[in-house]
């Protein structure tokens, strides 16, 4: 037998808009103006309840359960395969599709990044997979998506200053992603080097670092070691976004650098470095 | 069978309507951190401030009779 599930906020706001109407209507037919004001009142609370309910929500906890078996499934695999590399956040230029982002892990650690022809040689191949690196879709890409769907522009069109004053809002107020974010930029004079090498990795670099405060997913993966050493190159969907979106408006790789929870997972802190090519 | 309440009624009922909006909105912004009311805050924002806008035509109403009447 099919049951009826009856909302309570569509009940309240059918019997106010019903009660008010009725109100009006006896208020017209007995000229009272008690009878007028409660009407008015019930029918216009009605309308506004009628337009602010609740958009379709889900709790946290089924959010947090629903993506940490991908998560968990990326960086197993990344670790199968032995990929040693850093995961690099790669902005549009190098694909052919303009709104394209992807990961490239190297196979080996301290190894130079591709270039763009071979990034889309790559991207053709059905496994895009070499001995060199694996090319994955970030795990952020559609919260970057509504990110900038949220924002009524591309990152692409932005610069990082930009970024800066634009990504807070959209995060607390629009999408309610978080309580709170800060987006802080530092150039870094002094380039890391090893052995002397030319590597586009080790060049100086602009750091990004961005506080979340009470992010709405939290980041599970600080229960084992090995699965926090792994996420923290991939990073978690809200941290992978922010990634995407230096990348998209620097137009230059991105890595994460560092990835930290707090105990209670109100705060999370990630470090960007932005590649200089 | 007329209705019972004149235009300054209803600027009455819209000015205590829209306070309550407005400060309503004002507490559960996502800024306070008052965020487990699950309704479209955006929306509640709008309507908070089309409310206002309303009531203050109708000040600006009252205003221009006041001047050409004098």
């Amino acid at each position: 037998m099919h049951r009826v599930r009856i909302s309570l906020i569509h009940a309240a706001i059918t019997a106010m808009l019903t009660l008010g109407a009725t109100a009006i209507l006896t208020s017209i037919a007995y000229a009272s103006s008690v009878l007028a004001f409660i009407g008015l009142g019930l029918v216009f609370w009605g309308a506004i309840l009628l337009y602010i309910r609740p958009e379709e929500y889900t709790k946290k906890v089924l959010l947090d359960a629903a993506l940490s078996p991908s998560l968990t499934t990326l960086n197993e695999m990344i670790q199968e395969f032995a990929y040693k590399g850093d995961a690099i956040y790669l902005p549009p230029k190098y694909f052919a599709h303009p709104g394209t982002t992807k990961i490239y892990v190297s196979k080996r650690k301290d190894a130079s990044l591709p270039t763009p022809e071979e990034i889309q040689k790559l991207q053709n191949q059905p496994v895009a997979r070499t001995t060199q690196g694996l090319l994955l879709t970030p795990p952020g890409i559609h919260m970057a998506r509504l990110l900038e769907k949220s924002l009524g522009t591309s990152f692409i069109v932005m610069d990082l200053e930009n970024l800066q004053q634009k990504l807070p809002k959209c995060f607390i107020e629009n999408l309610e992603i978080a309580e709170n974010l800060e987006i802080q930029a530092e150039n870094n004079r002094t380039g890391r080097k090893t052995d002397g090498t030319t590597s586009p990795l080790l060049m100086k670099n602009t750091t990004v670092h961005a506080k979340i405060t009470k992010p709405i997913y939290e980041n599970k993966s600080k229960e084992t070691k090995d699965s926090r050493q792994s996420n923290a190159l991939i990073g978690c969907p809200i941290s992978s976004a922010i990634a995407i979106a230096i990348t998209r408006a620097a137009g230059k790789p991105v890595r994460i650098t560092d990835l930290k929870n707090s105990e209670d997972g109100n705060i999370l802190e990630a470090s960007y470095e932005i590649i200089e090519g | 069978m007329n209705f019972p309440l004149s235009f300054w009624d209803t600027s009455l009922l819209l000015a205590v309507t829209a306070i309550i909006l407005l400060i309503t909105s004002e507490l559960v912004s996502p800024y306070y951190g008052k965020t487990n009311l699950i309704i479209n805050k955006k929306r509640l924002r709008n309507i908070a401030l089309a409310v206002s806008i309303l009531f203050l035509i109708t000040v600006a109403i009252r205003i221009f009779d006041i001047i050409t009447s004098a």
